[in-house]
């Protein structure tokens, strides 16, 4: 396997500058340019597309997220606790007789643990997605640039940001443009 | 009448998707399939001006329905259950009737949304949407009645396990509290869904809005939305959780309450068979309410070429296998009231089809087994005005299905002098209406203001969004 160096942070010469915005034509033309990006060692980039391209995270040299492991944990946790607390209110602290049953059934007790699991796994998938993302965010640099409303409808993007160590205006620019970019523009926060 | 302009699609130039063989057919989108003009179908109708006028009469409508439910409910939580029809010794009217049926369409959604997306349908994306938007409606319908058949609701908190002054805790082993516990999951799960599947599409409003109120607004449900692909990947994580946990969920919660019924000793309701009997019964009374909803919604709202006559064709086709299951089911529940030899179960099958309530137990049958058996014809799948009416009386069946499980199990019970006649009263009735006048409004709230199609999602199974990686990019991975 080929490694790349990645490149950190460092503050931009120009403070007001956010970075560099390059557009392409199709999904495609996103995914090779993505590639390209990669390989040039930039670290702070994003690729942007009005639906999910599959294949783009691998040429992105994306990671695998942590949240199906949040909420597996958080699941179990809310299947342990529901159980617990059926046991502890009917069995341990005021056990009910029912019709001569026994305090504590594992069946029953079922319709419980069940929904408790599901609920609990919803509700943290839910919002353990916005936190990974960093949203919800109202005010984005990128939102200022009028080419950019068209990511929710047909527009492909990559903006690459200033504060990359490898960024460079010129240098930049022209890597975009060999790699495809239909239009570039500099984004200003 | 103020229309909509909608772009003309390939449907009208004759071309077909709904061909069995997968060579000779069209694609899943018809007409323009570009990202653009998705976009353009989809968002035509939140971004118009003013509505088709049939849009402001059946709001009307709704709007006075709801206004029923409100007066009968705050009737009944003033006055008491009394004014209902319940007697002794039926003692589930048509609370539970109704709760079972609203529960029951709220199932199609989830359906299509989570197992279709486990089984890799493309063509639900077109439908998902919309679908959801009834089960969350619906499920809020089933909601009510639950809530107010307590009696006093006021003190409906009970259900909830928390230290009190008196020492006692709820009893975990009570259908009751299955229900609350199922039926809000059922609720707040698929909220979260609908609601989480629309962040993408409320970012695609937002940047087309032209107003500064409606891009406050659909810039503050959408989040923040940006499209980054850091973003798509736990996002897509994220619905592959969704979708998977709702998979057991929208098995599991007529489960539930099935067994509101099956725990009991009531010849009628004390049959294993229950859990899937009512699954089944559920999604296929769900496929029935999306069909019924679809045939308009893509006739006014011009979504032909994205909810196109394969979609509606394969609504049909599920519809069908569901029907035959839900016929086999009928079939098998006789058969084992005949063969189990029990004279009480005997009895409540043969008062189900020959008793007073005769004609609701003839019209479950017919409506749900054998009408349905029309969508074998391809021509009546891909014709409105032979699917419509035949899922229409599906979900007419299903409710009479309700009707005869509920009363006519226990409206002749073991000791005949106390058997009585159930009739609905007519607040039963107002807050029946009622609830059809909630499910309505919301749903053309729905379909007035919100994308009514998931676009990012249609436009992900696009052929042009189809991409392979760069060869040196494959050969590391």
């Amino acid at each position: 396997m080929t490694t790349y160096s990645p490149s950190i942070d460092t503050s931009p010469a120009d403070p007001g500058m956010y970075g560099l915005l390059a557009e392409f034509h199709d999904p495609q033309a996103l995914v090779n340019a993505a590639n390209v990006l990669r390989k040039n060692g930039y670290y702070r980039w994003d690729c942007y597309s009005p639906f999910p391209i599959h294949g783009l995270d691998k040429a992105m040299g994306l990671k695998f997220s942590p949240l199906p492991v949040v909420v597996f944990s958080v699941a179990t946790l809310a299947c342990v606790g529901a159980l617990a607390l059926a046991w502890f209110c009917n069995a341990f602290d005021y056990p009910l007789i029912v019709s001569g049953k026994p305090y504590w059934g594992f069946g029953p007790h079922m319709f419980v643990a069940f929904p408790a699991t599901v609920l609990a796994s919803v509700v943290t998938t839910f919002y353990a997605t916005f936190i990974f993302c960093k949203l919800p965010v109202f005010r984005h640099p990128l939102f200022t640039s009028e080419r950019f409303r068209r990511v929710t409808d047909d527009g492909f993007f990559i903006a690459v940001e200033a504060r990359d160590a490898k960024f460079d205006l010129t240098a930049t620019a022209a890597l975009l443009n060999a790699a495809g970019a239909q239009a570039i523009e500099e984004v200003r926060d | 009448m103020t229309t909509i302009e909608i772009p003309q699609g390939r449907l009208d130039t004759g071309f077909d998707n709904t061909a069995e063989d997968c060579i000779h057919r069209d694609p899943l989108v018809t007409g323009e399939a570009t990202y653009h003009a998705i976009t353009k179908i989809v968002t035509a109708t939140p971004e118009a001006r003013r509505a088709p006028k049939i849009w402001y009469v059946c709001f009307t409508i709704s709007l006075m329905l709801l206004c029923l439910l409100f007066l009968t409910i705050a009737y009944q939580v003033f006055t008491g259950v009394g004014v209902w029809g319940n007697n002794s010794p039926v003692g589930w009217g048509f609370d539970i009737i109704n709760f079972v049926f609203w529960v029951g369409i709220a199932h199609a959604g989830t359906m299509i949304s989570a197992i279709l997306l486990m089984f890799r349908q493309k063509w639900r994306t077109g439908i998902n949407r919309f679908a959801e938007a009834t089960t969350v409606f619906s499920v809020l319908c089933a909601g009510i009645y639950p809530a107010i058949h307590v009696g006093r609701p006021w003190f409906a908190y009970w259900l909830i396990p928390y230290p009190n002054v008196m020492g006692v805790w709820p009893n975990f082993y009570s259908p009751l509290l299955w229900d609350a516990l199922a039926v809000g999951t059922y609720s707040t799960v698929s909220f979260l869904f609908w609601y989480f599947g629309m962040v993408p599409d409320l970012a695609t409003l937002r940047d087309r809005a032209k107003t500064r109120t409606r891009h406050t607004l659909y810039g503050l449900f959408s989040l923040g939305w940006r499209g980054s692909a850091r973003h798509w990947l736990i996002y897509e994580r994220g619905m592959l959780i969704l979708g998977g946990v709702a998979t057991a969920l929208v098995l599991a919660v007529s489960s539930t309450v099935s067994t509101d019924f099956a725990v009991s000793q009531i010849p009628g309701w004390h049959e294993t068979i229950f859990p899937p009997y009512f699954t089944v019964g559920a999604i296929f009374s769900g496929f029935a309410t999306v069909i019924a909803l679809a045939i308009p919604a893509r006739e006014l709202f011009g979504l032909k070429d994205v909810i196109t006559l394969r979609h509606m064709d394969n609504l049909a086709k599920l519809m069908l296998v569901l029907a035959s299951i839900v016929a086999y089911i009928y079939l098998i529940e006789f058969f084992i009231a005949y063969y189990s030899g029990n004279p009480y179960e005997r009895f409540a099958y043969y008062n189900r089809e020959f008793g007073p309530y005769w004609w609701l137990g003839w019209a479950m049958l017919f409506c749900n087994g054998v009408v349905p058996q029309l969508f074998w014809f391809k021509k009546a799948r891909t014709t409105w005005w032979l699917a419509l009416p035949v899922a229409l009386i599906a979900l007419f069946g299903m409710w009479t299905e309700r009707f005869s499980i509920i009363v006519t199990s226990i409206q002749r019970d073991f000791l005949p002098s106390s058997w009585h006649m159930y009739r609905p009263s007519i607040v039963d009735i107002g807050m029946f209406a009622g609830s059809f006048g909630l499910f309505f409004t919301l749903f053309l709230l729905f379909c007035r203001f919100l994308p009514m199609v998931a676009m990012s999602e249609v436009k992900s199974i696009l052929p042009q969004s189809h991409t392979h990686l760069p060869a040196d990019c494959k050969a590391e991975a």
